[in-house]
């Protein structure tokens, strides 16, 4: 297990300097600079580029703001907030859209596993049905949709929550970009329990417990359900991605001072120090979660565990295109027959 | 079966809690609907203001975008102040003495303290004005003290070449100060209302750590109407308190401001219709919704939209005849009421209306055909130059690409100009090229373009900001147009013959603009305005095209 940690640790470290090295190389295409364009001449661009080091060769900008990197010194905004350091600017935003993304994945992953077992249970009968249509709609309405409505309806209309983030009223203020957030992960995580669980259900070691008296709650819960976290576990991480990509323009809509609208805007006026610094703290966070979920599957799936020795990768641990194929729902996954009777 | 009423009743149960925690609490809407209604017990109450973009900083000479002005100045005084009208009174500077010779101004400041109890001096003015021009600070707005005011020496302090103490300010005493011009500016006291002039108090910015200045509301004083009283770096929230010791406190009527910053318009005007904003801006298709609504406001922007055109490297550009042809050939009046429907204003001018007033106090622009006969909304005189145009580059037919940007009103308006000069002149062909923002401004200063919808904004209240432009060489001559005449004219008014007469110099810009006119070296196509909403009982809130957008000192809350 050790090594497997250590490798996989390695491995997200270089991953992590190769992104930076190519968003690096990506903004220096982009057109224009941060400073106002429109009405400098070029005495006063030598000057702003002198003094931010934008002039020197790329290979030595780069390399400057690796070592700076590694002392936690992300570099200082150009125009969003001029001078200030990111680590300032993102010290304060980076835990409210950590909590409204954590508010999201906790209620989309709960609502959706409570769904996805009402409808395995109740499998094709209208109460599925239903649950088919929720996951639908959820799937396909972009988070941005479900913003604005629960926004005009809630907060505008009834004025039950406040339309605006409110620094005062943290809580209340997350609530509705959380709900709006946690739909595509509530969708997804619905569908993909009740496949998993109507699989389950169907499966021997099933019938096994049924026969041996195990009824109600208990089966459900000690036996069918602990099979299904496994598999969504593993496209829980992907969903969770989603949702530090979602919470954008989701941002954008109730004013949230988060790390999402911080982005956009630095991403359209060419601030490259905090484009480079949110990017890797995403691809950061990212990395990390996949690691996490690497470990806790070994940890969780007893035959992981035990199936495996020294090294290399995970055997019996779909690959991964295999895992995706799964959540898109394109392909069932292969379970060994145990039979019963052996 | 029990399993699934046990899941059903959790489901209920949990939304029953979370509904609790949403309605209890504190009624969220009277949270939402802050201090301003009932909560501040005084007759001022707060105002409730949104900006579209964070204030991108505080510090006075680094700021140059039109938010960061705004919340600066409603804390800070320079030594004058924009009456409602944009001209420049006395603000710190209760009297200004102008040598005959027009290069040196004496202000003699009033007693006035920052909001630390030290009195405001003459130094503060000095300290802030050399940092300005400080070339560590690489201010991208130093070029007002040297290019625009023409500061004696600014330039090359800006460039290094000499120390900061040589710059022509000097403190005489503590409330006399000095300012020494290289030539006469007759707009030079209208220039004193930028914060880039603003004062810093030099022990207060020396005693904080570096690179903390103006990042809270502990490191920035103010000797202004408000106080600023809560403040983070690029906060979406933030706000400031009446100025007990302002000088001038009588006045202010307001006992705070709150701003909120809104990206999304349709949130800021449902902000605005519940209560939580008591001024909006309004997008181009939200003013048709409330057109006939008396608490709309249309105020002038300022700047101007137009087409410029690359003479320089595409050869039937280069032809006068072609480019009158095209700037006829628009229909500006329908481009204003039936696609940009805002209270935009049709341009005939080079010098577009609503920002720069005279010795006479008149708009420069005001007369807005005063070059008719050569920029019209008039087919029949398009299809004239077009004839003669095809004649002389022995042609019939032409294709041009228009290079916009990828904002939904630009769009708009390019499909219209389209269509309008593809009707008018048979033969041409307009391919629309969208591009983002940065990329654009990229191309045409790099001369990669052939017809640019463009607009530029005042940078001060004078028609100079605007005709400087055409002047060969200069950076934003994007058509790379060339007329010795016109510079000689340009180089009278800004340097030469006719700086001390302000009536021979406003008479000469007139001459100057005649010649771009005559050249179509631009096509105006309109000037923008901003439709706002206000609060009925919100009075006195004060809208400038240059400088300050908005300043609310004599704003008062009904």
């Amino acid at each position: 297990m050790k090594r497997y940690i250590l490798k996989r640790v390695l491995i997200s470290l270089f991953t992590l300097l190769t992104i930076t090295l190519v968003l690096f190389l990506l903004l220096q295409l982009m057109p224009g600079s941060p400073f106002n364009d429109e009405k400098l001449n070029d005495d006063q661009r030598a000057v702003l580029n002198a003094k931010y080091g934008l002039d020197q060769p790329l290979y030595i900008q780069f390399g400057r703001y690796v070592v700076n990197l590694t002392r936690g010194d992300f570099g200082v905004s150009y125009n969003i907030s001029k001078n200030t350091p990111i680590s300032q600017l993102v010290q304060t935003r980076l835990p409210i859209s950590i909590k409204i993304g954590g508010m999201a994945v906790g209620l989309g992953a709960l609502a959706g596993l409570l769904l996805g077992i009402v409808a395995a249970l109740n499998s094709n009968t209208l109460l599925d049905s239903l649950c088919t249509v929720v996951s639908v709609l959820g799937v396909s309405v972009p988070s941005y949709v479900f913003a604005l409505a629960l926004s005009y309806s809630f907060g505008f209309k009834l004025s039950w929550l406040p339309m605006l983030y409110n620094l005062k009223a943290p809580f209340q203020s997350s609530i509705m970009p959380s709900i709006a957030l946690s739909m595509f992960t509530l969708a997804s995580i619905a569908r993909f329990t009740r496949n998993e669980m109507v699989e389950v259900m169907g499966s021997d070691f099933m019938l096994l417990a049924e026969s041996k008296g195990v009824s109600g709650a208990p089966l459900i819960v000690r036996h069918a359900l602990r099979n299904t976290l496994i598999p969504i576990i593993t496209v829980l991480a992907p969903l969770i991605v989603d949702l530090m990509t979602g919470s954008l323009v989701v941002e954008k809509i109730f004013s949230i001072p988060g790390v999402g609208s911080l982005l956009v805007t630095a991403i359209q006026s060419n601030d490259y120090n905090v484009v480079i610094a949110l990017s890797f703290i995403y691809s950061a966070m990212y990395i990390g979660i996949m690691l996490a979920v690497d470990i806790l599957y070994g940890i969780i799936d007893p035959r992981i565990r035990l199936a495996k020795d020294s090294g290399g990768d995970q055997p019996g641990r779909p690959g991964f295109l295999a895992r995706w194929a799964r959540v898109l729902g394109i392909s069932k996954p292969k379970r060994k027959a145990v039979s019963a009777l052996e | 079966m029990i399993l699934m009423k046990r899941l059903l009743v959790g489901a209920l149960a949990g939304t029953m809690v979370l509904s609790m925690a949403a309605c209890g609490g504190n009624a969220p809407a009277s949270s939402a609907a802050p201090a301003g209604s009932g909560a501040a017990a005084s007759a001022g109450g707060t105002l409730n203001v949104m900006v579209e973009v964070e204030v991108a900083t505080l510090d006075p000479q680094i700021a140059t975008d039109g938010t960061s002005f705004e919340v600066i100045a409603n804390y800070t005084d320079g030594l004058m102040q924009m009456d409602k009208n944009g001209k420049a009174v006395p603000a710190l500077a209760e009297k200004t003495d102008v040598s005959k010779d027009g290069k040196t101004y004496t202000f003699h400041l009033r007693d006035a303290k920052w909001s630390n109890g030290d009195p405001v001096t003459a130094d503060d003015f000095v300290f802030g004005w050399q940092r300005a021009a400080d070339p560590k600070n690489a201010s991208e707005y130093s070029y007002m003290l040297s290019d625009i005011g023409q500061i004696k020496n600014a330039a090359d302090v800006i460039a290094g070449k000499k120390p900061l103490t040589d710059l022509g300010i000097k403190a005489v005493d503590d409330k006399t100060l000095e300012v020494q011009l290289n030539v006469p500016v007759s707009y030079f006291q209208s220039l004193m209302y930028f914060p880039t002039f603003y004062p810093v108090n030099r022990k207060f910015y020396q005693s904080l750590p570096a690179g903390t200045f103006a990042t809270s509301p502990k490191t920035v004083l103010s000797n202004g109407a408000f106080v600023l009283d809560s403040y983070e770096p690029a906060a979406q929230s933030f706000s400031l308190v009446k100025n007990k010791n302002y000088y001038d406190a009588g006045k202010v009527k307001l006992d705070g401001l709150k701003y909120q910053v809104i990206k999304d318009s349709q949130q800021a005007f449902m902000s605005y219709q519940n209560g939580d904003l008591d001024i909006v801006k309004l997008s181009g298709d939200q003013v048709d919704q409330v057109k006939d609504d008396p608490e709309l406001k249309v105020v002038g922007a300022g700047y101007l939209w137009y087409l410029t055109m690359n003479s320089h490297d595409v050869p039937a550009l280069n032809n006068v005849n072609m480019r009158l042809a095209l700037s006829n050939a628009l229909n500006r009046k329908s481009i204003v009421d039936d696609v940009v429907k805002d209270g935009s204003v049709a341009t005939y001018t080079a010098v577009p209306p609503q920002f720069a007033a005279g010795p006479d106090g008149s708009d420069f622009s005001a007369d807005q055909n005063k070059f008719k006969d050569v920029c019209a909304d008039d087919t029949a005189k398009a299809a004239q130059y077009y004839a003669k145009a095809k004649k002389e580059l022995g042609k019939d037919k032409f294709s041009f690409e228009l290079l916009l940007e990828d904002q939904t009103e630009t769009q708009n308006v390019a499909a219209v100009l389209k269509e309008q000069i593809e009707k008018a002149l048979p033969g041409v062909t307009l391919n629309l090229k969208v591009e983002p923002k940065k990329q654009r401004v990229e191309d045409i200063q790099n001369g990669k373009y052939q017809v640019c919808l463009t607009r530029w904004g005042p940078d001060y209240a004078d028609p100079m900001t605007y005709l400087g432009m055409w002047v060969t060489g200069n950076d934003n001559n994007y058509g790379l147009w060339s007329n010795k005449k016109y510079d000689s004219i340009i180089a009278d008014c800004t340097t030469g013959a006719y700086v001390s007469d302000p009536s021979a110099r406003w008479k000469a810009m007139y001459d100057a603009e005649k010649i771009v006119m005559d050249e179509a070296v631009i096509a105006p196509v309109y000037t923008k305005a901003d439709a706002n909403m206000i609060k009925s009982g919100v009075t006195g809130i004060e809208f400038h095209p240059v400088a300050l957008n908005r300043v609310y000192k004599s704003a008062a809350k009904g």
